[in-house]
């Protein structure tokens, strides 16, 4: 039998572990034992690569510091707090409260790195409210679900880090270039969220009252500040993206901290409607103790334990992909395409095609080592071509079969995930759209870039 | 079956010897595989044992590695940024003990989501399945899970054992060895074997009594 027979039948093989439930590391994990021995490489290589990907690299490291940030946002009260900010915001609009949960999705993102954590903090937060005022649960955490997926889009971003970890690309120039189709994605989300909330008559309204946006824009002052010195290290090139995310992590603790015995201090009590509170109440958050912060870590700490060894074992299989000259025939075929935008939609669909089925960390970490230098043959710029593969694989995140957010929105909400998917499918719309747009506006990913 | 066996007191000789250099000749021998796999089995068994014993280890052993091992990152990482800034310093092993760090806190929190049974699966058909293909999926799993492992603890092994024989430093220090962290990968991947001997042992009970085999694992939830 030829290798490439072989290769089909282990590749069919193992789809046929995950269709039975097998975890994503062993599914992958297998594929690369099955290919070791057939192409005759010693599996030496897997133990040495498991353990190299993490301490060849101080830019990885990002990646969960980022995701740590999002606990320590979440715990401290300050996610709250720009929440609030949104809904004041938004309430008078007709699905006010879902609009706002989006712009919080927004807000969250720019402080934390990660999709699962915005979609987990959000829709744990905002979906009782929207079920309570009167919309529907299944599009409630939809809406959850598919706010997580500006989470890695909207900087800091932890697969930013992984793409240009990989391809050895300025991370900081990624995440500036992330600004804008990220803004985008979060608007076009809010315009398909506004239209079926209008059609069914959703949600209440609340008056749009000045007084309240700016008590809720002090509130959220923190949150403020930490997305500005997030940006402000990045974009002045203060710190490599590793030193913002750490930065972050200790601004994070230091104010969980002071603000627990200064918000006693102040008399603050938990579940008071904005408007009893005073503007000063408003300027520190709840905090957590000391003895909080071995839980909170922990959180992040799991999910880091879920992603950090996908990441090792996607980057093998990777290196296998490579070995096998998987460049030159799928390169042979997207450049046989055509031209400029044929290369560039052939490689979309493929992006958006495997991340149906895969997990968007590994689609990444395998198929952007491949189709970025085909991209770059035509003349797409690199973090050009970085973003649209970026947002084209954070849309994974809520495509059925396989879409992370789906389960995560189904687990923190209750509403079993075949139920969620009929309401996802506008956002689907909204995401798809965005990013049609982006791969055919190189400006909107590379305006903001600093010209150094 | 001579063959699978070669080298074994090679082997055997170079751990006793204590050298490092001895040992990373004597593992190239096809006797480590087998060699390997009992040694992750029995200690594995121990540490399940271990956990059967202590309450406390069981729930906390791989937890309290990992949150030290990411504060101690974070801790690192602000401390010595703040420094450069302010006080115009930093020590020379900020940017290279982390990763290390990392890779710790990486592996052992694989481990962890293996109790928790929290690593992405598409769980849906088997969710639908009798109770009888429910538990041949869970078994399944665990036998992937230990062969995984295998093949991770004795490549990694010897990846450790090259190391140590080579005196790899860790940059920045004068005498921390790059093994110490190292070591975490085949030690972590004996306690994820613990793991899945732990989880196969309550699938069985599981099954025996009739409760409930397949729930959803809900990721980042409270």
């Amino acid at each position: 039998m030829a290798d490439s027979t072989i290769i089909t039948l282990i590749s069919i093989g193992v789809t046929f572990l995950f269709m039975l439930g097998v975890p994503v590391f062993l599914v992958i994990g297998y594929w690369i034992i099955g290919v070791s021995f057939l192409i005759g490489m010693p599996l030496d290589n897997i133990g040495a690569a498991l353990m190299h990907v993490f301490t060849n690299g101080f830019a990885l490291l990002a990646m969960p510091l980022f995701i740590l940030t999002g606990d320590l946002i979440n715990r401290s009260g300050i996610a709250r707090r720009l929440s609030d900010f949104a809904y004041a915001c938004l309430g008078w609009i007709r699905g006010g409260l879902a609009m706002a949960s989006l712009g919080a999705c927004g807000l969250f993102a720019a402080i934390s790195g990660s999709n699962s954590a915005t979609t987990a903090t959000i829709g744990s937060m905002l979906h009782p409210e929207m079920v309570k005022g009167g919309y529907d649960e299944r599009f409630s955490a939809a809406t959850a679900a598919a706010g997580g997926t500006v989470g890695i889009i909207i900087p800091p971003s932890i697969i930013f880090i992984v793409y240009g970890f990989l391809l050895n690309l300025p991370i900081s120039d990624l995440f500036v270039a992330g600004i804008i189709p990220g803004t985008m994605m979060v608007g076009s989300m809010m315009l398909a969220c506004f239209l079926i909330c209008w059609r069914n008559g959703w949600g209440f309204l609340i008056a749009l009252s000045p007084m309240r946006v700016i008590k809720t824009a002090i509130g959220a002052w923190l949150g403020f500040f930490a997305i500005g010195l997030v940006l402000w290290g990045i974009y002045t090139g203060k710190f490599s993206p590793t030193e913002a995310a750490g930065v972050t992590v200790g601004f994070c603790v230091i104010v969980g901290f002071l603000s627990l015995p200064l918000h006693r201090l102040m008399g603050g009590a938990k579940g008071r409607d904005v408007s009893e509170k005073r503007i000063s109440e408003m300027l520190v958050v709840e905090g957590f103790s000391p003895l909080e912060l071995p839980s909170i870590t922990m959180r992040s700490a799991q999910i880091t334990g879920i992603l950090a060894p996908l990441i090792a074992v996607s980057v093998v299989m990777q290196q296998m992909l490579s070995a096998l000259g998987a460049q030159e025939v799928i390169g042979g075929f997207v450049t046989s395409m055509g031209g400029y935008h044929a290369v560039l939609f052939t490689s979309m669909a493929i992006v958006f095609i495997c991340g149906m089925v895969l997990e968007s960390l590994p689609v990444t970490i395998i198929l952007a080592p491949i189709l970025a230098p085909i991209a770059h043959s035509v003349g797409i710029e690199p973090v050009q071509f970085a973003v649209i593969f970026l947002v084209g694989a954070s849309i994974g995140f809520i495509t059925p079969p396989y879409g992370l957010n789906l389960y995560v929105a189904s687990g923190v909400t209750g509403v079993p995930y075949f139920r969620l998917l009929r309401y996802t499918v506008p956002y689907l719309v909204a995401l798809i759209a965005v990013w049609v747009i982006v791969a055919l506006v190189p400006g909107l990913s590379t305006v903001l870039l600093p010209q150094r | 079956m001579t063959g699978w066996f070669q080298g074994m007191g090679e082997i055997l000789s170079a751990l006793s010897a204590g050298d490092s250099w001895m040992l990373s000749e004597a593992l190239r021998q096809p006797a480590v595989w087998p060699l390997g796999l009992i040694a992750m089995l029995v200690a594995a068994v121990a540490i399940l044992v271990v956990y059967r014993v202590s309450p406390w280890a069981e729930r906390s052993l791989e937890s309290t590695l990992m949150v030290v091992s990411y504060l101690a990152i974070g801790g690192i990482i602000f401390v010595e940024v703040f420094r450069r800034f302010v006080l115009s310093q930093q020590v020379p092993w900020s940017t290279t003990l982390p990763p290390f760090l990392f890779l710790v806190m990486t592996w052992f929190g694989c481990s962890y989501n293996v109790k928790l049974r929290t690593h992405l699966a598409f769980a849906e058909f088997r969710t639908a399945m009798p109770r009888a293909g429910q538990m041949a999926c869970l078994m399944l799993d665990a036998v992937l899970w230990v062969g995984f492992s295998w093949v991770v603890v004795v490549t990694s092994m010897r990846v450790v054992v090259n190391s140590a024989s080579n005196f790899q430093i860790m940059l920045g220090t004068d005498h921390v060895m790059q093994w110490w962290f190292m070591i975490s990968v085949p030690l972590a991947f004996t306690t994820l074997v613990a793991r899945v001997l732990e989880n196969a042992l309550t699938d069985i009970g599981n099954f025996r009594s009739g409760d409930t085999l397949v729930t959803q694992a809900v990721i980042g939830g409270e």
